[in-house]
């Protein structure tokens, strides 16, 4: 029964993270059509930078987290700038150089870090929180959890409340109707890649107390963050939300009975199956023919 | 082929056999595994020639290494026998895994063979019996023909080459054939070969079938020579390597891919001989050539090549 | 016997019915119209005959089976062949490769034969047919042109030699005049003439009346997803429902 309760309080924060991680894959993919194979390693750009700031150099938690969102933007921007947008025409040579950018980033990641064991991060909140008498949840999950909720809420509000969040659903849908419509593409692409990168760093600086920080941490990042995406439906952030948390509970409950080895296995099958019955996901929406 | 064209064949051969007798000892090995990676991009080709671009040829490579140490190891078979096992399993799976698979298209077909491909790698992670989880299968024996002694580099290296040399022939004949042609035109235009009477799923099957033939059998060759199979020798990171050279190279052409990998290989070389980047800089050297050519050639090193010779002959009339 | 039977034929997309119980039949050796109001189900009924919609009721019998639902590389290997609405062609491929895809159906190899080239006398043959037919429709001297590279006159009389080469029994044409001027438009109504003279039949799906006209023995005429009139284009043109159908479709 504990377990259980643990279970689900542990798949509600993976399912947070898994949301940050695949929103960006999602809104960069329908925005731009570009894969972003080095998206796991935003994430990982972002665990560094908390590393480098709040664990060596004693910067607060709460400034290196902005600090971390800010860099992973910035690498965001320039690839865009750089890399995707003269590639616009072919999303195989977008695919490509993101490829290239990630090499670069697990040097680079390298290089600050030295070798040696995996990076830790003491967690900044150490209170453990007592639910009831068996539940006791550290503060740091909790508040990453919290931060997590809050800021896909934000992302909500602003692609559906705002000007700029219609133009960027309306290029997401169509791309060229929407350029006719006198929409700027890359100015549009510039948001989308920042926001998505920007939540990628925010992922990585939540989880940098939480778990081993590596230059190859970002692998098991984008097959998660594939995985969700195709499940949720391409282009689907709402699908790809509502499959995190799914996603998240199902790899939680099978590590915690059986082991996450096989939890993955079973998700990679998951989104193979899904690719074979519908390939726009099971909450996705056929755009055209 | 031309005569010329079969003139710089026979010359480059003859340059191969020679070559490892100039070499010290650790290049004798470098030079196995770029024959084994040339067969490795070559097979690759064939399957990007109906525009599909899989994630999982490096896998398959890996599903033939394990089929024929598996053999090798716990059944005994020499490994003149379960080389060809290990291609035909390779083909085994990729035909299996074509029902899947082809129902989808490029960005699904891309992300759904990465997928499949991790998971493939992932039961052999996780199941120690048979495959030995990460630390693989070990001791793997050498080849066995006479006195021969597999275990030195140099006849290791005859072997090699004699087997990348008779596949890339065959290769060549395919691509050059019609069925070539075929899988060329379901690259272009998939529904134009459909209205004449092209299955394309079946010729798409067919170029996955058949390089994955090829890259099992380059499985096996680099297996029994380092002794060891592991899962991490096959992981997305290694693709990533053969997307480059094919990238790089060009891969509009049969020799694209093979200058591709032979020079990235030497410049690799030269890098480490010189001294000025740190080994462990080198993937994001590797990184900043993809985006480069990518970038500024498009065509890759063939187009390169090609431009200048055009231009040269156009001076000349 | 009719060559291609459309019978009772009903496609419904969701709750749309875009097709609606529609018979037809086209004979052997004719050169049929299929005409209507933009929005009328030409193009359904095309996609159905040639196999990229399977449809919902009714039945597509050609050479006496019926083949609908069956796969579009199974319908052109029984000789019903379809040219494409825009120009499509094998862009990076020359203009001689193009039209030898073309012969898939008699000249295909398999692996075997593609490696040792057991199968040269079979190629050779198909090279000397693709020569033909790209005499016959005045490319033989691009032969070696890139297909991206050729005019769009030219480009479309290349579509055609790709399906000619595929020896069709039935060709199913998806507005071939679509964008041509009217000289393009006289040369393309002479070739489909002289495809006729060889034995083709040919069905064609057209906006452009005056060609439709000049060329069709017989038209039939389709308006909201209905068969609404079939007969010789004089008869369609004094069609009392014909001309209210496109006064009101505003055609």
């Amino acid at each position: 029964m504990e377990l259980f309760l643990q279970s689900i309080v542990n798949s509600l924060i993976q399912g947070g993270f898994f949301a940050l991680w695949a929103v960006g894959l999602v809104l960069i993919f329908g925005v731009m059509g570009v894969v972003n194979f080095a998206h796991g390693e935003l994430v990982m750009v972002g665990a560094y930078t908390v590393w480098l700031l709040h664990a060596q150099n004693d910067v607060p938690f709460l400034i290196a987290i902005p600090v971390a969102i800010i860099i992973a933007m910035m690498i965001g921007l320039v690839m865009e700038r750089f890399l995707f947008r003269p590639n616009r025409t072919d999303p195989l040579a977008g695919l490509i150089c993101s490829i290239g950018v990630l090499f670069i980033l697990q040097v680079i990641a390298h290089e600050v870090g030295g070798t040696g064991p995996a990076k830790q991060v003491a967690p900044p909140f150490n209170q453990i929180v007592e639910i009831g008498e068996s539940l006791r949840i550290p503060m740091q999950r909790l508040f990453s959890l919290g931060v997590a909720i809050a800021s896909l809420g934000v992302l909500w509000f602003f692609l559906t409340k705002t000007k700029l969040g219609w133009a960027l659903r309306a290029v997401a849908l169509d791309r060229e109707a929407s350029a006719l419509q006198g929409i700027n593409i890359n100015r549009i692409s510039m948001i989308a890649i920042g926001v998505g990168a920007a939540m990628a760093g925010l992922a990585g600086a939540l989880m940098a107390p939480l778990q081993n920080i590596t230059p190859h941490m970002g692998h098991n990042v984008i097959i998660t963050a594939f995985i969700v995406t195709i499940v949720g439906g391409v282009g689907s952030l709402s699908g790809a939300v509502a499959a995190a948390f799914i996603y998240a509970a199902f790899h939680t409950f099978v590590t915690a009975y059986f082991n996450g080895t096989v939890a993955t296995i079973c998700g990679l099958l998951i989104m193979v199956v899904v690719l074979i019955i519908k390939p726009t996901g099971i909450m996705g929406v056929k755009v055209s023919e | 082929m031309s005569i010329k064209n079969l003139i710089i064949c026979i010359v480059i051969l003859a340059g191969l056999v020679a070559l490892p007798h100039f070499l010290a000892y650790n290049f004798q090995d470098l030079l196995i595994f770029l024959a084994v990676n040339v067969l490795v991009v070559v097979s690759y080709r064939l399957v990007t020639l109906t525009g599909e671009w899989s994630l999982i040829h490096v896998v398959m490579m890996g599903v033939g290494a394990y089929a024929s140490a598996m053999l090798s190891k716990m059944a005994g078979f020499p490994f003149w026998i379960s080389m060809p096992i290990a291609g035909l399993t390779a083909a085994t799976i990729a035909a299996l895994l074509c029902f899947p698979l082809f129902r989808m298209t490029q960005f699904y077909f891309l992300i759904g063979s990465f997928a499949a491909g991790e998971a493939i790698r992932l039961v052999w992670i996780y199941f120690i019996d048979p495959f030995g989880g990460s630390s693989g299968i070990n001791n793997l024996p050498p080849p066995e023909l006479g006195d021969i002694d597999f275990y030195e580099p140099i006849p290791y290296f005859y072997m090699t080459l004699i087997i990348v040399t008779i596949s890339l022939f065959i290769l060549y004949r395919i691509e050059k054939s019609r069925v070539g042609l075929t899988l060329n035109a379901v690259h272009w235009k998939a529904p134009l070969a459909e209205s004449v009477g092209v299955d394309t799923w079946k010729y798409r099957s067919l170029a996955l079938i058949v390089g994955s033939f090829f890259v099992g059998i380059a499985g096996a060759l680099k297996v029994h020579y380092l002794g060891v199979v592991t899962p991490h020798q096959f992981g997305i990171g290694v693709m990533v390597f053969v997307l480059i050279w094919v990238i790089v190279g060009g891969y509009a052409s049969f020799v694209g891919p093979i200058i591709g990998v032979v020079v990235l290989t030497v410049f690799d070389q030269g890098l480490r001989a010189s001294g000025i980047v740190d080994p462990a800089v080198q993937p994001a050297v590797y990184g900043a050539v993809l985006i480069a050519s990518i970038l500024f050639m498009p065509e890759g090193l063939e187009g390169i090549g090609k431009r200048f010779f055009s231009k040269s002959s156009g001076e000349n009339a | 016997m009719a060559l291609l039977e459309v019978k009772n034929v009903t496609k419904q997309f969701g709750g749309l019915t875009a097709l609606n119980d529609v018979s037809f039949s086209v004979e052997k050796g004719e050169i049929r119209g299929l005409i209507g109001p933009n929005g009328a189900g030409k193009s359904t009924m095309f996609k159905n005959i040639a196999g990229f919609y399977t449809p919902t009721k009714g039945e597509v019998i050609y050479d006496g089976q019926n083949i609908a639902g069956a796969h579009p590389c199974k319908v052109s290997g029984m000789g019903l062949v379809r040219t494409f609405q825009e120009t499509t062609l094998f862009d990076e491929m020359s203009v001689f490769e193009n039209a030898l895809v073309g012969c898939h159906m008699t000249a295909r190899s398999n692996l075997f034969s593609a490696i040792f080239g057991s199968d040269r006398q079979r190629q050779k043959i198909a090279a000397e047919k693709t020569m033909d037919v790209l005499e016959f429709m005045g490319l033989a001297d691009r032969k070696d042109q890139l297909a991206s590279e050729l005019p769009l006159g030219s480009q479309r009389a290349l579509a055609m030699a790709i399906s000619l080469n595929a020896d069709p029994k039935v060709l199913l044409m998806d507005e071939p005049f679509a964008g041509m001027n009217p000289e393009e438009t006289n040369h393309m109504m002479d070739l489909t003439r002289k495809l006729q003279d060889k034995g083709i039949t040919i069905v064609l799906v057209e906006h452009d009346m005056k060609a439709v006209m000049g060329l069709c023995g017989y038209l039939t005429v389709l308006c909201f997803g209905s068969l609404l009139a079939e007969g010789t284009p004089e008869e369609i043109r004094n069609n009392e429902k014909v001309i209210q159908a496109y006064l009101g479709g505003g055609s």
